[in-house]
C-alpha cells in the first residue's frame, strides 16, 4: 500500500466530484478516494450529467474557464442515465482538474475516445479495492495506465497523420468528418501532433504487452523516463484530438 | 427485298469481323492466350465510330451498285420479245404447250411444238432441249452445242415483229411479239435475285468490317455464289429462248464461279495460324488447277467439260475437308469441326447430284428436269450455308435446326431425283419414297447429331447450384479468390481448352472470336469493390468441339447474377448476425454487468466478492468475444500478458512470459475466449492456492500445434489428489472445446506444471 497522496496545500479541503449513477458504486468510489489521499476531502456526488454540470457551474453546457473554487479531481462514469460521460469530459476540456473515467468497459473502443476527450486516466470498476486505490494514486501522480489495445490505437492514431479525425472514427463510427475548421492548422504535423522516435518505441512495446519496467530494461533507460514518455504521449493525444473529441462527443451520445 | 443498309451493332461486327473457315484468325499455337485476339474484342469502343466512317459509305455504295445492277438486269429481261405461254418437255423430248392465256393459242394446250417462223422467213426447229436452262448443267458436249444452236435460231426468229408457231400435225398459229414486261418475270426470278443480293451484301459487310485474308476469301466465295444465283435467276425466265449474249457467257461464268469458290474454300481451310514458311504459297497452289480448268473450259479446249467441272469441284471440296481434318488434329478449334460437318454435307450432296445427272442420260426429259431443279436446290443450300457462317455463334439453336432441315431437304431432293433417274420410278412414287427415307434419316439421326453438336452437359443443374452456393460462401471469406473460383466453375460448366484470368474490364458476358472465345467479367462483389477489373477468358468450349453461343453467354450471365445475389445475401445475413450479437453483448454488459457490480460491492465475504468478480470478468470476456469476430494472436497475447502481469504483480508474484508463434493466426471468438479464460483461471489458481513467488508461462504455436505450459514454484503437490472444483473443470472443458488436452504434473522439486496441448488449432474453428 502506497503512502496517501497529497493533492494540494495542507489544511485546505480539496473538492472531489464523483459522477456515478449507481449509489453502491458511488459510495464504493468515495471509499477509494478517501483511502487514496491523506488530505481533507470534500466529496460532491452526482447521479447524472445534469447535476454534475450544476455542481461544476456549467450553465447549459457553456464552457467556463474555471470556477472560483474548482474541483481538483473528477471521476466520471461513462454510462449515465442522461448521457455519456464523454460529453462532460469534452465540456471540461479546459477545466484544470484531474479527470478520471470510471467504467466497466475495459476495451479500447470505449476507453480510447474517452482519453481523446481529455481523460487523464481510467479506473475499471470491477477491480479490487486495493488495486483501485493504487491505480488512482498512480494517475494522480502522473502514471496513467496504458493497455496494449489502447497503445495500439494510439500508434494508429499518430501514424495516420496526427490530429486527423481518422483516429476517432475508427473502427466503429465510419465516415465521420468534422466540419469545423481545425484550430491547430492542418498542414504539416506540428510537434504536438507527432511522436518522437522514443515515444513510438515505448508505445510499440506497450502494445506488445510489456510492462514499464521491462521497457526500461529493453530500452536501457530509467523507469521514470519511460513514464515521462507515456505522460507525454497522453498529453499529445489530448491536445491533438481535443477539438475533434469535443465535436465527436457532442454529436454522438455513445461511441 | 431487304438489304441491310444500316451497319450492324458493334457486337455483331466483332463476330462478323473475323470470319474464318477453319482456324482461329491469327492465333499462334504456342501462346496460351493470344492477346491480339482478345484486345480488339475486349475494348471495342472505337469500333462504332470507325464503322461510321469510310466503311459505312463503301457499304452503302456497294448496296446501291447491287440494287442498280439487279434493276438493270430486270429491265433488260423485261424488254426481251416474248410469247405469252408456258412450255414443258413432253414424254418423247418434244416441247409441249403447258398453258396459254391467249384464246387462239389456248386451243393448242397439250400439243407439241415443232418450230417457229417469222415474217422475214427465218425458221427455228425446236425440241425439248431448248427448255434446258443452263448450258453449264448439260452433260454431253454435243447436246450443249445443239442447245446453243436452237437458241440461236430462236433468237433470230424472235428478231421480227410477229411469229408463226407450227404445231405437230401441221396446224399453225400467228402471234404478235411484244416486250415481256416486269410483271411477267416470275416469282422465281425475284426470289433468286433477292438471295443473290443478300449474299452479296453479307459478303461486303464481312469484308468491310475487317479486311483480312480470310474475309477476302469468304467474300470471293460468296460473290461467286451470288453470281451463280444471279445466273440462275436470269435462266429462270427462260421460255423459248434466252438472250444470246447471256447464253454464250453462261458456261464460262458458272464454271469459273464454281471452281473459284472451291479454290477459295481450300485456301481458307489452310491452317494460317502456323505462319510457317511455304504455307501461303501452298495455299495459292489450289488456285492454279482451278483457274486453269476454268480457262480451258471457257475457251472450249476441254471435251466433256461437265465431267471436268464436277470432278474439279469434288476434288477441291475433298481437299478442303482433308485440310480441315488435318488442322483440327494439330490444333482443335470448334470452327474446324463445324466446317467439316458442313463440308461433308455439301460435298456428298454435290456428288449425289452429279451421279444422278450422269445416270439420267437414258431419259432425256427426266435428266433435263433434274438439271433444272437439282443444281438450283444445291446452290441455294450452299448459299444459305455461306450466309450462315458469319452468324454461326450468334445462335446455335437456329443454326442447328436450319442446317439439319437444309441437309435433310437436300438429301430428300437428291434421292428423289436419283430414284427417278436411275430406277425410272414414277414421279409420285419417287417423291413418296424419298420423303419417307429422309424423314427416317432425320428422326433417327436428329438426336445423335444434336448430341454431337451440343456435347453432353458437363455439369448437371443440381450440381451446378450446389457449386454456385459453395462458391458464394468461399468468395465471401476470400474475396480475393473470386476470379479463380469463378474460372473453376466456368471450366466445369463449359470444359474449355483454355481458361485464363486477364486484368481487363469486360462489359457483360460476351462471345468473341467467332464463338471460340467467351469473355466473362468477374463481378465486383460487395466488400471487395476496390479490386481491379478482371475478366475470365474461356476458349474452345468442350475441348474444342463446340462453339460458344449467345445461349452460353446468357447462362454465364445468369450464373454471375446468382453469384452476386448469393454473396450479397450472405453478407446481409452475416451483418445482421453481427449486429444482433453486438446488441446482445451490449445488453448483457450493461444490465447484467451493472447488477453484478452492485452485487460485488455488497458481497458479505472476500470469497463471495472474488467469485462475483470472476463472474463479471467472464461476462466481459463473453461480451467482448461476441462483439469482435476475430482476434489476431499477437494482439490477444499482448492483452493476456498485460492482464496477467497486473494481476500477478498485485499478488506479488513474478511473471515469466515466453511467447513464440510461426504465424500470427486470427483466433476465432471461441478460441480467443477459451484461451483467455483458461489462462485467467490457471493464474487465479496459482494466486489463490499455490503460494508461489513466480509463475512461468510458455506459449508456443508452431505448425498449427499449440503448447501452453504454466509452471509455478509454489507449494502445490500431487495434482491427482486435487478436488476438481469449478475452476479446473472449466479449464478441462475449454481445452476439450478446442480439441486439445490438459494435464497437471509436479514440476521439479517444488511447484506444479500445467500443460495444455492442442495438436491442430485450426481444425476446430
Amino acid at each position: 500500500m502506497q503512502a496517501a497522496q497529497t493533492l494540494t496545500r495542507p489544511g485546505m479541503a480539496i473538492k472531489v466530484l464523483i459522477v456515478e449513477d449507481n449509489p453502491v458504486a458511488r459510495s464504493f468510489l468515495c471509499r477509494v478516494v478517501r483511502e487514496s489521499f491523506s488530505d481533507t476531502i470534500a466529496i460532491t456526488e452526482a447521479g447524472d450529467l445534469e447535476s454534475a454540470r450544476r455542481h461544476i457551474g456549467l450553465p447549459d453546457k457553456q464552457k467556463v474557464e474555471a470556477a472560483t473554487d474548482p474541483f481538483k479531481l473528477i471521476l466520471v462514469d461513462l454510462e449515465l442515465p442522461d448521457g455519456n460521460g464523454m460529453e462532460l469530459l469534452a465540456e471540461l476540456a479546459r477545466y484544470p482538474a484531474t479527470k478520471i473515467v470510471t467504467t466497466l468497459y475495459s476495451d479500447d473502443d470505449h476507453l480510447f475516445p474517452a482519453l481523446q476527450c481529455g481523460a487523464d486516466g481510467y479506473l475499471l470498476k470491477e477491480d479490487r479495492f486495493e488495486v483501485l486505490v493504487e491505480e488512482l494514486q498512480k494517475i494522480v501522480r502522473g502514471q496513467p495506465p496504458l493497455s496494449p489495445a489502447i497503445a495500439r490505437r494510439l500508434l494508429g492514431h499518430f501514424r495516420q497523420g496526427a490530429g486527423g479525425v481518422s483516429g476517432l472514427s475508427e473502427p466503429g463510427s465510419s465516415g465521420f468528418q468534422s466540419s469545423r475548421p481545425m484550430p491547430l492548422g492542418r498542414g504539416a504535423p506540428l510537434d504536438h501532433e507527432r511522436l518522437t522516435p522514443r515515444e513510438s518505441e515505448v508505445l510499440t512495446y506497450l502494445s506488445k504487452g510489456f510492462t514499464i519496467k521491462e521497457i526500461a530494461n529493453l530500452m536501457g533507460i530509467k523507469w521514470f523516463t519511460v513514464n515521462d514518455h507515456i505522460k507525454s504521449i497522453y498529453k499529445k493525444l489530448n491536445v491533438s484530438s481535443r477539438a475533434e473529441a469535443a465535436v465527436l462527443a457532442s454529436k454522438q451520445g455513445l461511441v | 427485298m431487304d438489304h441491310p443498309s444500316s451497319p450492324p451493332s458493334p457486337a455483331a461486327s466483332s463476330v462478323l469481323g473475323s470470319v474464318a473457315f477453319g482456324e482461329p484468325s491469327g492465333t499462334s499455337a504456342e501462346s496460351s492466350l493470344d492477346s491480339g485476339l482478345i484486345d480488339p474484342t475486349l475494348g471495342d469502343d472505337g469500333r462504332l465510330s470507325r464503322w461510321m466512317g469510310w466503311r459505312l459509305r463503301l457499304l452503302v455504295v456497294a448496296a446501291l451498285v447491287g440494287c442498280v445492277a439487279l434493276l438493270a438486269t430486270a429491265r433488260w429481261l423485261a424488254a426481251q420479245p416474248h410469247i405469252p405461254a408456258d412450255w414443258r418437255v413432253g414424254a418423247q423430248g418434244e416441247i409441249e404447250l403447258a398453258r396459254a392465256d391467249d384464246p387462239p393459242l389456248k386451243a393448242f394446250e397439250g400439243k407439241a411444238l415443232v418450230g417457229l417462223l417469222n415474217d422475214s422467213g427465218q425458221v427455228a426447229i425446236l425440241d425439248g432441249l431448248a427448255l434446258q436452262r443452263s448450258p453449264r448443267w448439260i452433260v454431253r458436249d454435243a447436246q450443249r452445242e445443239r442447245h446453243l444452236d436452237q437458241h440461236q435460231q430462236v433468237a433470230a426468229v424472235m428478231g421480227g415483229n410477229s411469229v408463226r408457231l407450227f404445231f405437230l400435225g401441221g396446224r399453225q398459229v400467228e402471234m404478235a411479239l411484244q416486250p415481256r414486261g416486269l410483271a411477267q418475270l416470275g416469282a422465281m426470278f425475284w426470289l433468286l435475285s433477292a438471295m443473290s443480293l443478300t449474299l452479296y451484301l453479307v459478303a461486303m459487310v464481312v469484308l468491310l468490317a475487317k479486311p483480312s485474308m480470310r474475309n477476302l476469301l469468304y467474300t470471293v466465295a460468296s460473290l461467286c455464289q451470288a453470281g451463280n444465283l444471279a445466273c440462275m435467276a436470269v435462266e429462270s425466265t427462260l421460255q423459248l429462248g434466252l438472250p444470246l449474249g447471256f447464253l454464250r457467257a453462261d458456261l464460262p461464268l458458272r464454271l469459273a464461279f464454281d471452281l473459284v469458290t472451291g479454290a477459295a474454300v481450300v485456301h481458307a481451310a489452310f491452317p494460317a495460324g502456323r505462319r510457317r514458311p511455304g504455307t501461303h504459297s501452298r495455299a495459292w497452289m489450289a488456285w492454279a488447277p482451278a483457274l486453269l480448268l476454268a480457262v480451258l473450259g471457257a475457251v472450249g479446249a476441254l471435251s466433256g467439260v461437265w465431267w471436268w467441272a464436277q470432278a474439279g469441284v469434288t476434288a477441291l471440296g475433298l481437299a478442303a475437308l482433308g485440310l480441315l481434318t488435318w488442322s483440327y488434329r494439330r490444333e482443335p478449334h470448334p470452327f474446324a469441326t463445324v466446317m467439316r460437318r458442313f463440308g461433308v454435307m455439301t460435298i456428298s450432296t454435290w456428288v449425289l447430284l452429279s451421279i444422278a445427272l450422269a445416270a439420267g442420260h437414258r431419259l432425256p426429259a427426266v435428266q433435263q428436269q433434274l438439271a433444272n431443279i437439282g443444281p438450283a436446290i444445291w446452290y441455294l443450300f450452299f448459299a444459305s450455308l455461306l450466309l450462315l457462317i458469319p452468324f454461326m455463334s450468334k445462335s446455335q439453336q437456329v443454326m442447328r435446326e436450319f442446317s439439319l432441315l437444309a441437309a435433310v431437304s437436300t438429301i430428300a431432293t437428291s434421292l428423289d431425283l436419283l430414284f427417278v433417274a436411275v430406277f425410272s420410278l414414277g414421279q409420285f412414287a419417287s417423291v413418296t419414297l424419298a420423303l419417307f427415307l429422309s424423314l427416317g434419316i432425320y428422326s433417327g439421326a436428329r438426336q445423335w447429331i444434336l448430341n454431337q453438336l451440343l456435347g453432353s452437359s458437363v455439369l448437371t443443374t443440381e450440381r451446378m447450384f450446389e457449386k454456385l452456393y459453395r462458391m458464394a460462401r468461399e468468395v465471401e471469406t476470400h474475396p480475393e479468390r473470386a476470379s479463380e473460383l469463378l474460372m473453376q466453375l466456368l471450366r466445369e460448366l463449359f470444359d474449355p481448352m483454355e481458361a485464363v484470368v486477364v486484368e481487363k474490364a469486360t462489359r457483360g458476358v460476351r462471345v468473341a472470336g467467332d464463338g471460340s472465345t467467351l469473355l466473362v467479367p468477374v463481378p465486383q462483389l460487395p466488400g471487395h469493390a476496390d479490386a481491379l477489373p478482371v475478366s475470365v477468358v474461356l476458349r474452345f468450349a468442350h475441348r474444342g468441339r463446340r462453339l460458344f453461343t449467345s445461349e452460353d453467354a446468357r447462362l454465364a450471365e445468369r450464373i454471375l447474377e446468382q453469384l452476386r445475389r448469393a454473396v450479397a445475401f450472405d453478407k446481409a445475413v452475416e451483418q445482421g448476425r453481427s449486429e444482433e450479437r453486438l446488441r446482445i453483448a451490449q445488453d448483457l454488459h450493461d444490465d447484467i454487468g451493472a447488477r453484478l457490480l452492485t452485487l460485488m460491492y455488497k458481497a458479505q465475504s472476500p470469497e463471495m466478492e472474488e467469485y462475483v468478480r470472476h463472474t463479471l470478468q467472464d461476462l466481459k470476456t463473453l461480451t467482448r468475444g461476441l462483439a469482435a469476430p476475430n482476434h489476431p494472436l499477437s494482439h490477444a497475447a499482448a492483452e493476456w500478458k498485460a492482464d496477467l502481469t497486473q494481476r500477478l504483480n498485485a499478488a506479488h508474484i513474478e511473471l515469466g512470459w515466453n511467447l513464440s508463434f510461426d504465424r500470427d493466426v486470427s483466433l476465432t471468438v471461441v478460441q480467443w475466449s477459451a484461451l483467455t479464460r483458461v489462462m485467467r483461471e490457471l493464474a487465479s489458481n496459482v494466486i489463490a492456492h499455490a503460494n508461489a513467488r513466480r509463475v512461468d508461462i510458455e506459449f508456443h504455436l508452431l505448425q498449427d500445434r499449440l503448447e501452453l505450459t504454466i509452471t509455478d514454484n509454489g507449494s502445490g503437490r500431487n495434482p491427482q489428489a486435487w478436488a476438481h472444483g469449478l475452476g479446473l473443470g472449466g479449464v478441462r472443458k475449454r481445452v476439450k472445446q478446442l480439441g486439445g488436452e490438459v494435464e497437471w504434473k509436479e514440476a521439479g522439486p517444488v511447484g506444479i506444471r500445467c500443460r495444455v496441448t492442442i495438436r491442430q488449432l485450426s481444425e476446430r474453428r
